[in-house]
């Protein structure tokens, strides 16, 4: 079937009035890549965001940050909220990948942090309450669902601003 | 807060399914309280204070949407005996999980001020509940997995 379609085509190329070569000259609206919708950027802002913040822990915990046990446990936490966020993404092909990030490697952390200085309990609690804050004001312009997980998740980092106080 | 616009019905819906959630857990807190003493007593004391008050302004948001706020029960069925401070704490905490499974109801309605009603609400619940189990939780609301 595929092969006399195939067949047939510069004949029907000169019923319309075309030589084979313009069927290569015009738009081709199959070719590019969808944009993406509003719903999806803001998952992957919430994303970046939840890897900034395993950044921050990692930094933490490498950095000799007490209680480390405590901060062990909340890090556990924030990376079962990546796993969960990376599997509502859902991304065309080409639109780049939806797999995570590699972590940073325990001594690229811990160098950064002494360059930085060390992440004190306090910088973790800003980040917990900014991160709830971010995720309520997001929350309002996506889907239920996606919506719940959000609001999950900051009552989460609520908790954790509490166990680190 | 006051909700003047009409939410629909699964709004109303949410709202009445918070506010049956706020009585049970103002009734658990009666029952747990009995067995607790000290910080634990005070803490509970200052908890079922906060669902009391959370029940008052959803019974305002439902009345300002012209529906009837569900009433509380004279006697809720307990998820298991409370004898002691360690079941009363345990006692508290189911409350908490189910009062924060209630707000999440919310977060799914389509006014966005609900939306966001309901999510702080679940932060309160989901610090409480923290407070009883003694260790947080990565999904509060959800289902773990």
């Amino acid at each position: 079937m595929l092969a006399a379609s195939a067949a047939a085509l510069p004949a029907l190329l000169a019923i319309a009035g075309c030589r084979s070569s313009d069927a290569f000259a015009g738009p081709d609206p199959l070719a590019g890549r969808p944009a993406l919708s509003p719903d999806v950027i803001t998952l992957q802002e919430a994303i970046k965001a939840e890897r900034a913040m395993i950044a921050l822990y990692q930094a933490a915990v490498n950095g000799g940050t007490r209680p480390a046990r405590t901060l062990e446990g909340l890090l556990a936490e924030h990376r079962q909220h990546l796993s969960r966020l990376q599997a509502r993404l859902v991304l065309p092909p080409g639109s780049g990948s939806a797999s995570p990030s590699p972590s940073p490697s325990p001594s690229s952390s811990s160098s950064s942090s002494r360059a930085r200085g060390r992440v004190t309990i306090a910088q973790l609690r800003a980040a917990e309450r900014a991160s709830a804050t971010d995720l309520v004001r997001r929350l309002v312009s996506v889907p239920p669902a996606l919506a719940q997980l959000f609001a999950s998740i900051a009552a989460s980092d609520a908790t954790h601003v509490v166990a680190l106080a | 807060m006051t909700v003047g616009a009409v939410t629909g019905p699964s709004g109303l819906a949410a709202l009445q399914a918070a506010l049956a959630a706020e009585n049970a857990a103002i009734f658990g807190y009666g029952v747990a309280g009995a067995h607790l003493s000290g910080t634990r007593k005070t803490a509970a004391e200052q908890d079922w204070t906060g669902h009391n008050e959370a029940r008052d302004t959803l019974t305002a948001m439902i009345s300002a949407l012209g529906a009837t706020p569900v009433a509380a029960q004279a006697f809720y069925r307990l998820p298991f005996a409370v004898t002691n401070a360690t079941s009363a704490a345990k006692l508290a905490a189911y409350l908490e999980d189910g009062v924060t499974r209630a707000y999440l109801g919310l977060v799914a309605v389509s006014d966005p001020r609900l939306r966001t009603f309901g999510a702080l609400a679940m932060q309160s619940s989901a610090e409480r509940a923290a407070f009883w189990r003694g260790s947080t939780q990565a999904f509060p609301g959800l289902e773990a997995s």
